[in-house]
């Protein structure tokens, strides 16, 4: 008995636009944090004392991952989903491109899982910037997973 | 199928995440011990003080400017008064680590126009940038001069209850549009940002004016004592930043006492608050 035959077909057409605007919203929100990572080093100052406190979270231990700025990181991870996200990449025929896009949104995913634990237990604070490139780390995961399934589908 | 299992499952664990943290779990449990009100400050002990309280003339001369990074903005305000003296404002926190350094210069300096008690010891928050830098605390201190009037507000503590730090000293409606009109840019980098110091609404610096990090993983003891050597990276990040201080306290207090505001450190100071301005 063999197994269902498999064969792919195109991604569905909602999937290389979607997974372009939040890829490329990624990549704008992150430049930011990066700009401010490395300008906001140079004002010496605290700011309010609220839960939701940006330079907080952006100035931590926590920050910085062997030496990189989380924000650095993430501004790499956007620009690389970006370009895996391209209408060119989606149409692609080489199927390292796909299960590439996959594994950079999943790492991009569990990393925010990692990164919304370090704001919630060590910061304690809240960064809305930060907050959003989770959601958009968290939405392309979810486009990009269901769109590589449904790429997939038994015939 | 798996796909949208694996999407659920990341949002289930962000939504464990929260609801954990909003349960209390996991926070606050390493948190020293306070003495009241989410705050650890206790009397600063006398030789701290004494040491802070009478750096060396020669010492602050030798240092000028320092390493003191940034120099007091000079603002077109209202004369701040109080007692029919110059005050000077300062508003800050106990969580802050930038206020921690702020707080040893501004000792410094204006020891040498009038006499402290009271001051506090305490340390910047344990989970912020600069975990436990040490210092004093202008909670429940006080400071009396011919000169000048100085009022030192801690608006809160430094350790966290129900994730807020709590109110300590609360702002004079009339404290608080200086705050209001003056710690905004232009004349600070950012608006609300604290240390924020006022002199006689003459000049206006809101930010430490050199790095917590030169008083890492040091006792007040030892910054105390650190003050006296010209040579030493804390002397000439707190030494240089008293100088200037001093400079644009002696423009409020038109030039007295003579024997502080003629100081070789106090004039190389004055100097650079002026060529700053022009900047």
């Amino acid at each position: 008995m063999s197994s269902p035959a498999r064969v792919t077909v195109s991604a569905p057409r909602w999937a290389g636009p979607a997974s372009l605007v939040l890829a490329v919203l990624g990549v704008a929100v992150s430049a930011y944090l990066t700009v401010e990572h490395y300008s906001s080093s140079t004002t010496l100052a605290c700011p309010d004392t609220g839960v939701v406190d940006c330079v907080k979270v952006t100035t931590s231990s926590y920050a910085e991952l062997l030496g990189i700025p989380v924000a650095l990181l993430g501004l790499l991870y956007f620009v690389a989903t970006a370009a895996l996200c391209l209408p060119a990449a989606w149409s692609s025929t080489r199927a390292w491109v796909h299960r590439a896009r996959l594994a950079v949104v999943s790492v991009g995913a569990v990393f925010v899982l990692y990164l919304v634990w370090v704001e919630l237990f060590r910061v304690d604070a809240i960064c809305l910037w930060c907050t959003a490139v989770h959601v958009l780390a968290v939405a392309l995961f979810a486009v990009v997973a269901l769109a590589s399934a449904l790429r997939e589908a038994p015939a | 199928m798996l796909a949208g299992g694996a999407v659920a499952l990341v949002l289930v664990v962000v939504i464990a995440l929260v609801v954990a943290k909003a349960a209390g779990l996991g926070s606050g449990d390493d948190e020293p011990a306070t003495t009241s009100g989410g705050t650890s400050a206790a009397v600063a002990s006398p030789a701290v003080v004494k040491a802070v309280t009478s750096v060396p003339a020669s010492v602050l001369d030798e240092i000028g400017v320092g390493d003191a990074q940034t120099a007091p903005a000079k603002i077109d305000a209202p004369r701040l008064v109080a007692d029919g003296k110059p005050k000077v404002l300062y508003v800050g926190a106990e969580f802050c680590p930038y206020c921690a350094a702020e707080r040893w210069p501004v000792v410094v300096a204006l020891s040498r126009f009038g006499t402290w008690s009271g001051l506090g010891a305490t340390h910047s928050a344990s989970k912020d940038v600069y975990p436990d830098t040490q210092t004093l605390s202008f909670h429940g201190a006080t400071y009396t001069s011919d000169y000048l009037s100085f009022t030192g507000v801690e608006t809160t503590g430094n350790t966290p209850v129900n994730g807020q730090y709590p109110p300590l000293d609360s702002l004079a409606p009339a404290d608080e549009k200086v705050v209001h009109d003056y710690n905004k840019p232009p004349y600070t980098a950012t608006a609300g940002s604290i240390p924020f110091l006022d002199v006689a609404g003459l000049y206006v610096t809101s930010g430490a004016t050199y790095s917590p990090k030169v008083l890492e993983n040091m006792s007040r003891a030892q910054i105390a004592a650190a003050l006296d050597d010209p040579k030493d990276p804390v002397a000439k990040a707190v030494g240089g930043t008293a100088n200037v201080l001093t400079a644009v306290i002696c423009e409020a207090t038109g030039g007295q006492p003579s024997e502080v505001c003629t100081a070789p450190g106090v004039t190389a100071a004055a100097t650079a608050v002026a060529g700053a301005q022009a900047k």
